[in-house]
């Protein structure tokens, strides 16, 4: 009789228990590290362990002069600790008081690269920042890093257990990666985020996902605008008018005197 | 008590290598002096070598040998040494000379007895070995038998005083070590250096003897200067620039927020400024003062596991990016309590000493409609033939408008700005405004985008 076992009793044998970076070409991996929930139920059910994976590369592409991130990542930014969180070359200034006020402290944000910085020196600071001890999470804008790069940045991720996104141009769609997990994303109709999961572990998503990823005082704000939206798209040039009595007045703020 | 004394001497080897791995001290024997200065207080450098007296702290301890051990731990000790003992220091030097001893143990061994020794280890008699030679005089004993007038007819006092203080009859003192208060140190390069990050390898050697410094004073440093001295012969050597002053020395400062006593950080700091430094003419000597020390708590080691920190603190981070990158480069947030966008929130570098006064006010609610981008300078737009704005395409305004009323004490005549969320097909939701003059009738309303709903 042959030691090795029938192919049948392979194939019945639970697969996930044999090793965890192995799993069924139509079922989504088991975690191998913990994760982070995105705040989205319907993003969290179709990513690998229910959530942002730490202590590895995950990959944010738009289209150029799209900038969807905040809206995705405040969530998961805002509950994944209390220490900084790094922003590494972004492309305009955060602003703090919007973060504050949908979870992300304002102490909390830390802007390395902020003046004039090659390709160079921002993967430079994206690799110092994830060596911190103190750090939670990075986010990098890095439009020209090649993938022995984010190789880098990946494993020195791995290395100190942090979260690690990496924003770049959905032209690099193309290009391989090491990221586990790769994400297209840009505005959709009706002021909606759609989501192209376009490298994850698991069976790949043929359909985006559409997204509200919105905080819900906005999201009431629109809708109470709603219908007059409907009746003029473009509004006429005279929006303002000093006995406006629609549901949100415009507040007038003047300096304390 | 009987006195009893150590003498340590640097081997030659050591000496030119340092330890493996490392750069090497730039004083290697007043180092070791520095480091032995925690065992005893009697502790003087005589021609190349230390002589200790240790009988007064040998208990303290635990012993000769245990003391002997803690002196000479391979971990620690900034550099290996090797030794030699007697009831003298100048015995003690003598048998360091003839037959140095590396191991605790060899304490233990049977030494030369002092009749025995060759005059040539004795420092006084240096001077007439030929003399000696030439009486058959070989050891201290037949020095010591010779007629004592005689002797100092011949050879001077002086050979009398060494004997004696040799044999233990007269008493020894000598010109104590002292832990200075400010830490200086200068280092002459084996070759001229020609750029500045070349001068970092003289440098560590001069930090490599800061750490040895540091914790014989239980100290972390907070600012440092290193300094260099230009070859004058160089016509350019009177060159000024931030760096030199024209008067042929450069200097360079570095400070950190946080006292450290490991030298690692210094090291990456100065290499980092080091790199943006140009040397007009090469360079002879370094030198390296601290210019700020404070005393350090003790730290108290924790066996478990996740109190253990994996790598750099945030305060290193913070410092090393800024060193490299400019100080503009490493912004931290502050909020502030102001209606208008552009004044609500401060970025500062944590190196400045401007530091915005910090609110204790949360953020207004409203704050979580404001966009998370927000343009450092409003863009203005065009517009459509109709009037409408224009972005990459017309924008359809969603909701608004908010007046948010630009005057305040500190500005000019008064802008009202009416702000408007409004969508683009291609970028998704936008913040925009109208500016429209106050009091004044504008004839054309001007349309900006500043922000972005990320």
């Amino acid at each position: 009789m042959s030691a090795l076992p029938h192919l049948s009793d392979l194939a019945a044998a639970p697969l996930d228990s044999l090793r965890a970076d192995v799993w069924r070409a139509a079922s989504l991996a088991p975690a191998c590290a913990e994760t982070v929930p995105t705040g989205e139920a319907l993003l969290d059910a179709q990513l690998p362990g229910g959530g942002w994976p730490r202590g590895a590369l995950t990959e944010l592409l738009q289209d150029p002069g799209v900038h969807a991130e905040w809206r995705l990542l405040l969530p998961a930014l805002a509950q994944c600790g209390t220490g900084p969180v790094a922003l590494v070359a972004a492309p305009h200034r955060p602003f703090a008081p919007a973060l504050q006020a949908q979870g992300l402290d304002a102490q909390r944000l830390l802007w390395l690269c902020a003046a004039n910085a090659s390709a160079a020196d921002a993967l430079w600071a994206s690799e110092q920042a994830l060596r911190c001890a103190a750090i939670d999470a990075v986010l990098a804008w890095l439009p020209q890093a090649r993938p022995e790069q984010l190789r880098r940045l990946h494993s020195a991720a791995a290395e100190h257990h942090k979260l690690l996104f990496v924003v770049r141009d959905a032209r690099a769609q193309a290009q391989a990666s090491p990221a586990v997990l790769r994400l297209h994303i840009g505005p959709d109709a009706d002021a909606a985020l759609r989501v192209h999961i376009v490298k994850r572990r698991g069976p790949a998503l043929q359909t985006p996902l559409r997204l509200a990823a919105r905080p819900a005082v906005l999201l009431r704000l629109l809708a109470a605008h709603a219908p007059l939206q409907a009746l003029s798209p473009v509004p006429a040039l005279q929006p303002v008018r000093q006995h406006h009595t629609g549901p949100a007045a415009p507040p007038v703020r003047r300096f304390a005197a | 008590m009987n006195p009893y004394w150590l003498a340590l001497g640097v081997p030659a080897s050591a000496a030119a290598a340092g330890r493996a791995g490392e750069g090497g001290l730039a004083a290697p024997l007043l180092a070791l002096g520095w480091w032995s200065l925690q065992f005893t207080p009697w502790v003087a450098q005589i021609e190349d070598a230390l002589v200790l007296e240790i009988s007064a702290s040998e208990r303290l301890f635990g012993g000769r040998q245990a003391l002997v051990q803690a002196l000479l731990d391979p971990v620690h000790a900034p550099l290996v040494a090797h030794f030699a003992h007697g009831a003298t220091a100048l015995l003690a030097l003598a048998r360091l000379r003839i037959a140095p001893l590396c191991t605790p143990q060899a304490l233990a061994a049977p030494v030369l007895a002092p009749d025995d020794l060759p005059v040539h280890t004795l420092a006084a008699a240096q001077a007439h070995l030929a003399t000696l030679e030439r009486l058959g005089c070989r050891t201290w004993g037949q020095l010591r038998a010779l007629p004592r007038g005689g002797v100092a007819r011949r050879f001077g006092a002086g050979m009398l005083g060494a004997l004696d203080q040799a044999y233990g009859t007269a008493p020894e003192t000598y010109a104590w070590l002292r832990l200075p208060e400010v830490f200086e140190a200068s280092l002459e390069l084996a070759a001229q250096v020609e750029s500045a990050p070349a001068l970092l390898f003289g440098a560590r050697r001069l930090l490599a003897q800061l750490q040895v410094w540091l914790r014989a004073r239980q100290h972390g440093v907070q600012a440092l200067e290193l300094r260099w001295q230009l070859d004058a012969r160089r016509a350019n050597a009177q060159h000024h620039d931030a760096h030199h002053s024209g008067t042929g020395i450069g200097r360079l400062e570095i400070r950190t927020a946080q006292a450290t006593p490991d030298p690692r950080h210094l090291e990456r700091l100065l290499a980092e400024r080091l790199a943006h430094v140009s040397l007009p003419a090469p360079v002879l000597v370094l030198a390296l003062r601290s210019l700020q020390t404070c005393a350090l708590p003790g730290q108290s080691q924790s066996l478990l596991p996740e109190t253990l920190h994996t790598g750099d603190s945030l305060q290193q981070l913070l410092e090393r990016v800024a060193a490299r990158l400019g100080p503009a480069s490493v912004l931290l947030a502050q909020l502030q309590s102001d209606h208008r966008p552009e004044c609500m929130q401060h970025w500062h570098s944590p190196a400045s000493a401007q530091r915005p006064i910090p609110t204790r006010d949360a953020p207004p609610a409203a704050a979580a409609l404001y966009p998370s981008w927000l343009l450092a300078a409003p863009q203005g737009l065009g517009l459509t033939p109709d009037g409408a704005p224009l972005w990459h395409g017309p924008l359809a305004l969603l909701a608004g408008p908010q007046r948010l009323e630009q005057q305040a004490w500190d500005t000019g005549p008064g802008v009202q700005r009416d702000y408007y969320i409004a969508h683009s097909q291609a970028h998704g939701l936008l913040w925009v405004y109208c500016e429209r003059l106050a009091g004044a009738q504008a004839p054309q309303p001007q349309w900006y985008l500043h922000g972005v709903f990320g």
